[in-house]
């Protein structure tokens, strides 16, 4: 029997006085997709965050590819385990956030060329693939400004792939998207479940869920209110809430 | 405007014939200006410059040698009658009169001596007649002449280097002296002409007249004293005289130095560091109470000889004082100088009270400003013509009127400054009507342009459109305006040359010393770069440190932001070099003032860091830690290249600001730009001039870095939207 690849226990989050994350477990196997949806402000990113510790949460344990961390544990030995961590986890943000003053070539082979040491070559090799990949070949040279919001987030992810992660974290890839660009997106992230890639995706975008995700989680209030399989938890809800943020986005 | 007039030409006739009459026009005021400069034949505004003067005991006559050969002879008693004696066929370098004006002598570069009759020559009108007599070396120009006072010894120093001492009533050479090692520039007799002194080199030769027997040698100081560092050292010998008393023998170097010596002595009496620049003439007056001195630095000073004390100044001139005398007292000083004046001067209340110049034409300072007109109008003719031609179409009035007033404005004003001659208008108009041929033509021009057919509405042939026609109207419009902007410039620089040459700029002075002042802008530009690279570096830590959250970090920099903007630069650069040996560390002056102001500067920068780093998005951060960069491989690799492009352009503003104050740093005796300026400015009295180089130098780098900090934003902000 395989192991989860990310065990989340009893995670929570405070802002100040606020509770953002109250709570939560969550394990999520090999090439699992989890979508997580949930109304605005229920704690989703901050959830997200947390994985890779973007937020250093408050309580609780994280453990990703049996790289386990607690929450809050002072020293360099903590500091060290989030730097692997990061390695293991890819993330795509709503906002792309590609680094302006390099070219899509240059976005991809920045961290695998300062984190990993690869050598140069090896990584220019890797990036050419990746960029054929998510079908950018001939952007290699051009600089973010110059490409379209949905090839931004293209090398974006490219730009996580580079770093051969265990598991994606997608915070909402497509909502900064025109939406006749969202297409090309949900396609190469089709194509990444399709691969095996274990991902944990934040999104509003319902086909997806219903084809891709394995478990779609609905979060509310920061906690998770129900979770379960595509087609039972879309189509039949058993929780009041549920049933009312579904009526509203579908 | 008849608008129907033009409507069916695309580029009327009268607009090609107008374009090409201006161009014309400009093309010939183009070339009579750069031929006047390059020291062509047509000089509308001509005087030869003095080379030598004197004046008669009784203070009558003033004869003046001068370059084109000529002696001009005035008569002051008779309203400065004027006569003009041809006889040398060069230059004429010396002028003297016996002491009953009687006679007048006169060398020059032809290698003549000649003696004229007073008398003859007053009575003989006009033309003044035929030398009296006619002595020739055939050994070269005669450079200098000095006349005992009863007229009976002459003696001369030819380029040769051989001092002569002729008698001019057989007209034989007695003795010839020399030539000596060195160059002998002056030369003196004295009154009762027993004595002939000649500077050679450094020292003053003195021997007797008719023996050529050698009796003193002034060197320097008396053996035993001081000699190091006093006035007139290692100065060579340009002017002497002897006192008519026979104590003393005055002398002038190139130095500017003035020195008494008592002959018996051998000694020096005073000594005075009198002119800026190499001193041409001195003289004593009849009673050896005064002293004249005439200088390179354009001035006259006035010394009591006993004791040396300053007794007068008198400016005025617009170039090297040649020549000086005394008149009837004392208190009468004649002057002649290379601008081709002679000038009567009051010694008691130190002005001018008299001016001739040595030929009957324009003065010579409109000479220079009507061709520095000529010049510029030329240029501008040039450019509007072209734009005419460019745009097809005459709007403005303004522009041709732009360039005729300068032209108008030279011919005009040097015309009504001939009035100032008692001539009359018939020579006048013999000296003058090149002008009034140009403003005939210039008033033609003027008119026919008002002519309605010219004023012809904007064409755009190739235009079928109206939406062409409308923007190719704009882009014509454009191209005006930008002719109009680029006259002004023009029209500005001329304007400002003008008038600075009105005043005297001395632009033979500027181009000699040019390369000495440049000299010292490869340190200006050496001591900015240090001094930004320096303030670079501060400003980065001042920034990280004041965006840190570590108090202490924090707490210094924001102090040294304090402390370094709360006070004067200049104060700041008086402590690095002046302040801080009292601590006991000792800063080179070029050291110092790289640290004042690099520690200065990057005060002022911390704040364009922080901004910049500031300004990176918080995404950036996120996007480089989820990669699993670390901090200082985000900062590095992410943060500090983004926040670059946007602190670039504002620290080239500070490196051109940079640039300019860097002149502060001259107050430290760093011998940069301004310093050099400064000093030669100072020793020549010509501070207008180095400083305009020294502006300009600023000015023209400011301009080029500008150019440069442009294509470099340009290329830093490769990655942003376009
Ligand atoms: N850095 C922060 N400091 C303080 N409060 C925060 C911070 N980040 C998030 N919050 C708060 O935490 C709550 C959850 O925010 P989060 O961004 O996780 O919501 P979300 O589910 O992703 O919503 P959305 O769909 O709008 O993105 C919100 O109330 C938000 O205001
Ligand atoms: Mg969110």
């Amino acid at each position: 029997m395989t192991e989860p690849i990310i065990k989340v226990h009893g995670l929570h989050k405070y802002f100040g006085p606020l509770h953002v994350i109250k709570g939560v477990d969550l394990e999520v196997m090999p090439r699992e997709v989890v979508v997580i949806i949930g109304p605005s402000g229920a704690g989703k990113s901050t959830f997200l965050r947390c994985l890779n510790f973007l937020e250093e949460p408050s309580d609780g344990t994280v453990e990703i590819d049996g790289v386990e961390i607690r929450a809050r544990e002072p020293g360099r030995e903590h500091r060290r385990r989030i730097q692997e961590i990061r390695q293991k986890a890819g993330m795509v943000f709503q906002q792309f956030n590609l680094f302006p003053h390099m070219t899509a070539l240059g976005n991809i082979i920045e961290a695998p060329i300062t984190v990993k040491k690869m050598p140069e070559e090896k990584a220019i090799a890797k990036a050419e693939e990746l960029l054929a990949w998510v079908g950018l070949s001939e952007k290699r040279d051009e600089y973010p400004s110059r490409l379209s919001g949905g090839q931004q987030q293209r090398v974006a992810i490219a730009r996580a792939l580079a770093m051969e992660p265990k598991i994606m974290l997608f915070d909402e890839p497509t909502s900064a998207l025109d939406p006749e660009l969202i297409g090309e997106v949900v396609e190469v992230m089709e194509r990444l479940a399709n691969e095996g890639m274990t991902m944990v995706v934040v999104t509003h975008e319902m086909h997806f869920a219903r084809d891709v995700a394995d478990r779609i989680i609905f979060m509310d209030e920061g906690v998770w209110v129900e979770m379960g399989p595509p087609d039972e938890l879309l189509t039949n809800p058993k929780e009041e809430r549920t049933k009312r943020f579904l009526a509203h986005i579908l | 405007m008849d608008i129907s007039t033009g409507s069916h030409l695309p580029l009327s006739r009268a607009m090609k014939l107008l374009c090409l009459l201006v161009a014309l026009t400009a093309g010939l005021s183009l070339l009579y200006g750069i031929q006047y400069y390059a020291g062509g034949p047509l000089r509308l505004a001509v005087t030869s410059p003095v080379y030598d003067l004197a004046v008669s005991g009784d203070g009558n006559l003033v004869a003046a040698g001068a370059q084109d050969g000529a002696i001009r002879l005035w008569n002051i008693a008779n309203g400065w009658n004027m006569l003009t004696l041809a006889g040398h066929t060069g230059p004429v370098t010396g002028v003297a009169f016996d002491s009953s004006a009687s006679t007048l002598f006169s060398v020059g570069q032809d290698g003549k001596v000649l003696i004229w009759d007073v008398q003859t020559v007053l009575s003989a009108g006009s033309t003044g007649g035929q030398a009296k007599k006619v002595l020739a070396t055939a050994d070269g120009p005669l450079n200098s002449l000095a006349v005992a006072a009863n007229g009976s010894l002459l003696a001369t120093i030819g380029k040769d280097g051989i001092v002569r001492v002729w008698d001019p009533e057989s007209g034989q050479v007695l003795q010839a002296i020399g030539p000596g090692e060195s160059t002998k520039l002056a030369v003196a007799l004295s009154h009762d002409g027993t004595l002939v002194a000649a500077g050679d080199g450094e020292q003053i030769q003195i021997w007797e007249a008719r023996t050529g027997i050698s009796l003193h040698r002034l060197e320097g100081y008396v053996e035993g004293e001081e000699t190091e560092g006093q006035p007139g050292q290692g100065e060579k010998v340009t002017a002497l005289a002897f006192s008519p008393d026979g104590n003393y023998l005055a002398s002038g170097s190139d130095g500017g130095t003035v020195l008494i010596w008592d002959i018996e002595k051998s000694k020096v009496a005073w000594a005075t560091k009198g002119h800026l620049a190499s001193v041409t003439k001195v003289v004593f007056d009849a009673s050896s109470e005064y002293l004249l001195s005439s200088g390179a630095d354009n001035y006259v000073r006035r010394w009591r000889v006993s004791g040396g004390k300053f007794a007068g100044l008198f400016g005025g001139h617009l170039g090297t004082v040649t020549s000086v005398a005394f008149g009837a007292d004392a208190d009468t000083i004649i002057s002649g100088g290379s601008d081709g004046s002679v000038r009567l001067w009051d010694g008691v209340n130190q002005l001018e009270r008299h001016l001739v110049w040595t030929r009957l034409g324009l003065m010579p300072v409109w000479g220079t400003v009507l061709a520095a007109w000529m010049l510029g109008s030329g240029l501008l003719g040039l450019v509007l013509a072209w734009g005419l031609w460019r745009v097809h179409t005459w709007g403005h009035l303004g522009s041709l009127a732009l360039y005729t007033i300068g032209p108008l404005f030279s011919i005009v004003l040097p015309l009504l400054e001939t009035t100032a001659y008692p001539i009359s208008w018939s020579v006048r108009l013999n000296i003058a009507w090149p002008l009034i041929l140009l403003l005939v033509w210039y008033i033609f021009l003027v008119a026919y342009i008002r002519h309605d057919a010219i004023a012809i509405p904007y064409q755009a042939p190739e235009a079928t459109s109206l939406a062409e026609q409308l923007m190719a109207a704009r882009r014509s419009g454009n191209i005006r305006f930008g002719l109009f902007v680029m006259a002004t410039w023009l029209f500005i620089f001329i304007l400002l040359f003008s008038v600075l040459r009105r005043f005297g700029l001395d632009i033979a002075f500027m181009r000699k010393w040019l390369p000495f002042i440049m000299g010292g802008a490869g340190l200006t530009m050496f001591i900015s770069a240090a001094a930004i690279a320096l303030a670079t570096i501060l400003a980065l830590i001042g920034a990280l440190a004041r965006l840190s959250n570590n108090p202490a970090a924090n707490g210094i920099s924001g102090f040294y932001i304090s402390l370094i903007r709360g006070t004067p630069l200049l104060v700041q650069i008086f402590i690095w070099y002046l302040a801080l040996p009292q601590l006991g560390i000792t800063l080179e002056p070029k050291l110092a003032g790289i640290l004042a102001l690099g520690v200065n500067y990057g005060a002022y920068m911390t704040e364009i860091f922080r901004a910049g780093i500031q300004a990176i998005g918080i995404g950036q951060y996120e996007a480089a830690h989820a990669l699993g960069m670390s901090s200082s491989q985000t900062f590095r690799r992410i943060v500090m290249p983004q926040a670059l492009r946007i602190v670039i352009p504002p620290i080239g503003n500070e490196f051109i600001a940079m640039m300019k104050d860097s002149a502060l740093v001259s107050m430290i005796t760093v011998q940069e730009l301004t310093f050099r300026a400064q000093k030669l400015g100072r020793q020549n009295f010509r501070n207008l001039e180095t400083f305009l180089i020294a502006a300009a130098f600023y000015w023209i780098l400011t301009i080029v870095f500008q150019f440069f900090q442009g294509k470099l934003e340009t290329y830093m902000a490769r990655g942003e939207r376009r």
